[in-house]
């Protein structure tokens, strides 16, 4: 626990395919797991998000509970929203509660105001490669 | 929907049921099968907590109140909400370990699910199990629908009590009429929280009260979950689904989640045949 009385990084899995790859719901947990382990982190059961398309219902729920965490820890960058904006307000969220956002599989986080850009720009240039990831 | 003329009168009327509710509650069908099991669960948590000797199930009524009933019911006299995790998977780790379970699971319900769901069956590979001490918000599960995480909408959940669940330490169902006005509305809820949704279905959910003794088998696509255990007593509860194997799968595979379990012996001869061979055009 940290001097805020916070503990612990929420792991956020999906059910829905990745970049166009599924990968299953135990192993997207692996994955966050190690890289919690790797870290020095504490992770905390994973909230799993739903199936539906362009819902991010458990994405919005493990964002409230942001207060009571240290941070949390997304399986992927690329299962944040599509739409920028929405994207962007999520990383707000997350530095207004003074937290952090992890991305297990590419290694990144997001302390600071400065690491938004370098997401974003990977994000961008990901959207190019793949047109899933650019909004219809 | 159902043909009356190729179904019994019992399948018919169990699957009338199913619909009609959301669930079926019934004695299961293996009592022998179940004491076993909670005896299991019992031994493998007394190992982990340390408690010496296990109590005996003294009661012939099945009551819940006597023996393995009353430890497990008292369970949080001897364990917090911080180890509770690591008493849980302890305890899956046993029940997992023992070769003999899931079918002494299956025997449960065993006609159950073959009239809800058919006698072809794949079964999750791992019997989940929950443990909620009275008052612990740690170890809940917000309303939701396993189909929405990824299950697939051919699948039942087969719920089974170690101890009588009424009341907050049961889970609650919302019955198919509310639940599909739920389904409506519920991108309405999108930057709102489960919460939210909890509090809007609230006068319409159905709570689950299932002594010992007995299952719940319910559809999974309706929304379900648990709220603190406002009893006094431990719930112990453990959940497993059943789909046909032939049907569709979602996020849950087959291999890395389900399992085949009474492929019949035509489906068998029909996977392994293939054409004679050979001929020229």
């Amino acid at each position: 626990m940290n001097r805020t009385g916070r503990h612990g990084y929420r792991g956020y899995i999906g059910s829905r395919p990745v970049l166009g790859n599924r990968t299953p719901q135990h192993v997207q947990n692996l994955v966050i797991r190690d890289y919690a382990q790797r870290h020095g982190l504490t992770y905390k059961l994973s909230a799993t998000e739903y199936a539906m398309p362009a819902c991010y219902m458990m994405l919005h729920q493990v964002l409230e509970e942001l207060p009571m965490l240290e941070g949390m820890i997304a399986f992927s960058l690329f299962m944040l929203p599509r739409r920028a904006e929405r994207r962007l307000a999520v990383y707000r969220r997350v530095l207004d509660a003074g937290a952090s956002l992890h991305t297990a599989l590419e290694g990144f986080a997001l302390h600071g105001e400065g690491d938004i850009d370098r997401l974003e720009r990977i994000w961008l240039v990901q959207s190019q490669q793949l047109p899933t990831l650019q909004i219809p | 929907m159902i043909d009356p003329e190729f179904l019994t009168a019992e399948e018919r009327a169990l699957s009338e049921r199913f619909i009609a509710q959301g669930y079926l509650i019934a004695p299961v069908e293996n009592r022998a099968s179940l004491d076993r099991i909670r005896a299991h669960v019992a031994a493998a948590a007394c190992e982990m907590l340390g408690i010496t000797p296990m109590p005996k199930d003294g009661g012939k009524d099945g009551s819940s109140g006597d023996g393995i009933g009353a430890l497990l019911d008292g369970i949080h006299g001897h364990v917090d909400p911080e180890r509770l995790n690591a008493l849980r998977l302890s305890v899956i780790g046993a029940m997992a370990a023992a070769p003999w379970f899931r079918a002494a699971y299956f025997s449960l319900a065993r006609q159950a699910l073959s009239a809800v769901i058919g006698n072809e069956l794949a079964m999750q590979r791992r019997v989940n199990l929950s443990i909620q001490l009275p008052g612990d918000a740690e170890s809940l599960l917000p309303v939701h629908a396993d189909v929405w995480s990824g299950d697939s909408p051919f699948e039942a959940v087969l719920w089974v009590p170690l101890v009588d669940c009424y009341g907050t330490k049961a889970m609650y169902l919302l019955p198919p009429v509310p639940n599909a006005h739920l389904s409506d509305r519920l991108h309405q809820f999108a930057e709102r929280g489960a919460e939210d949704i909890y509090r809007s279905i609230e006068p319409d959910i159905e709570w689950m009260t299932v002594p010992y003794g007995h299952y719940l088998l319910f559809n999974q696509n309706l929304a379900h979950g648990n709220r603190v255990n406002r009893e006094p007593e431990t719930r112990w509860s453990m959940n497993c689904r059943f789909k046909g194997v032939f049907t569709p799968y979602a996020d849950k595979k087959l291999g890395e989640f389900f399992e085949p379990i009474t492929l019949r012996a035509m489906s068998r001869l029909g996977m392994d045949y293939r054409l004679p061979g050979g001929f020229d055009e």
